[in-house]
């Protein structure tokens, strides 16, 4: 196989479509699902765009949270392939930036997104290629999830708990990729920022 | 919020992990995200604060994204509304009412291909009267069924691939 070409993610801004909440404005609920003080700023765009619907932001990010920063169970940089793949299948180019960054760092290498960014998968290891395929099958609207798509990852050495935080792992971001996509835009930045 | 996780819920059913065995048991490392999923499904279809979107609709709008799953246990799970317009909304078909066919499509369109989402199409939902607070409460909910497809899909196909 040919060498794979080294690819440097750089980081993207969002901004959202819709006028997000104004902390000069917002309501004590609201307020409190940002955690912010009126005095406060530096809270993004994002989260004052979600912010219109106090209730579920709080309730989604503690779930999102708990899938993707839980001790034990599939690796952290396992979980971030998972969301990347599956980004990359919803086509959420701003969700597929961010966690790209983070393979990249959890995982000390490069090698892996940039197998992905050039469509290589001959440069992914079995275990690296069964969870893209699985996220990829699970992603679809409805599902193509087959019963050889687990086995592929049972034999990589995922067991039930792994399995469990990898279905989990995807499925956030078939919540995630259908907010930060369809209510805004991502743009390159000119200096590194933040995600 | 801290919910005690009443099971087996909606996923297990959906899921088949009730149906004997070990299927139960997938979950229980995993406590805080059994009763995260609950508490999202209360946000999104039971809210305190409903911005103005009723149960009855959010009902109906969740059953409809559902219905893309071709997952007939969880589509069990979201009874059809008997509501006019509602009715079409639930069943998949187009209401005549604009603001719900609006809706409709831009339900659809969010469920199945995600990526076509674009600008104007959140235009379109303003065009037919909905405020931000709307739109964003109407996206929370397609995107919470569509999460809750894929963990019942992907517990299904764990904890029959074993």
């Amino acid at each position: 196989m040919s060498a794979l070409p080294v690819i440097r993610i750089k980081p993207l801004t969002w901004a959202p479509y819709l006028p997000p909440v104004e902390i000069a404005e917002a309501s004590r609920t609201q307020l409190e699902a940002m955690k912010v003080t009126p005095s406060s700023t530096g809270v993004s765009p994002y989260v004052r765009t979600l912010a219109h619907d106090p209730e579920s932001y709080v309730a989604r990010t503690q779930l999102f949270n708990a899938i993707l920063y839980a001790e034990g169970g599939l690796p952290r940089a396992d979980r971030e392939l998972a969301a990347l793949a599956a980004s990359l299948a919803n086509g959420c180019q701003y969700c597929a930036n961010v966690h790209a960054r983070k393979h990249v760092r959890l995982s000390g290498s490069g090698r892996v997104v940039s197998a992905l960014w050039a469509g290589r998968r001959d440069a992914l290891t079995d275990r690296e290629r069964a969870i893209v395929d699985f996220a990829e099958a699970l992603a679809a609207m409805p599902a193509r999830v087959t019963p050889k798509r687990v086995r592929a990852l049972r034999e990589a050495g995922l067991g039930d708990a792994e399995l469990v935080d990898l279905v989990h792992a995807v499925a956030i971001f078939g919540w995630a990729n259908r907010l930060m996509h369809p209510l805004g835009h991502s743009h390159s930045t000119a200096r590194g920022e933040a995600a | 919020m801290l919910l005690r996780p009443s099971r087996p819920d909606i996923v297990d059913r959906a899921a088949g992990l009730t149906d004997g065995g070990t299927g139960l048991g997938l979950r229980t490392h995993r406590p805080e995200i059994v009763s995260g999923v609950e508490a999202c499904r209360l946000s999104v279809l039971a809210p305190e604060d409903d911005l103005g979107l009723s149960r009855g609709f959010r009902a109906a709008v969740a059953r409809r994204v559902a219905l893309h799953s071709e997952h007939a246990t969880l589509i069990s799970e979201y009874p059809a509304s008997e509501e006019p317009g509602l009715r079409e909304v639930s069943h998949g078909g187009m209401p005549d009412d604009p603001r719900l066919a609006a809706v409709a499509a831009h339900v659809d369109m969010i469920s199945r291909e995600p990526a076509r989402a674009s600008r104007a199409a959140l235009q379109a939902l303003l065009d037919v009267g909905m405020s931000p607070a709307q739109i964003v409460a109407l996206s929370e909910l397609v995107a919470f069924v569509c999460f809750q497809v894929q963990v019942v899909e992907g517990l299904a196909a764990v904890n029959g691939a074993r």
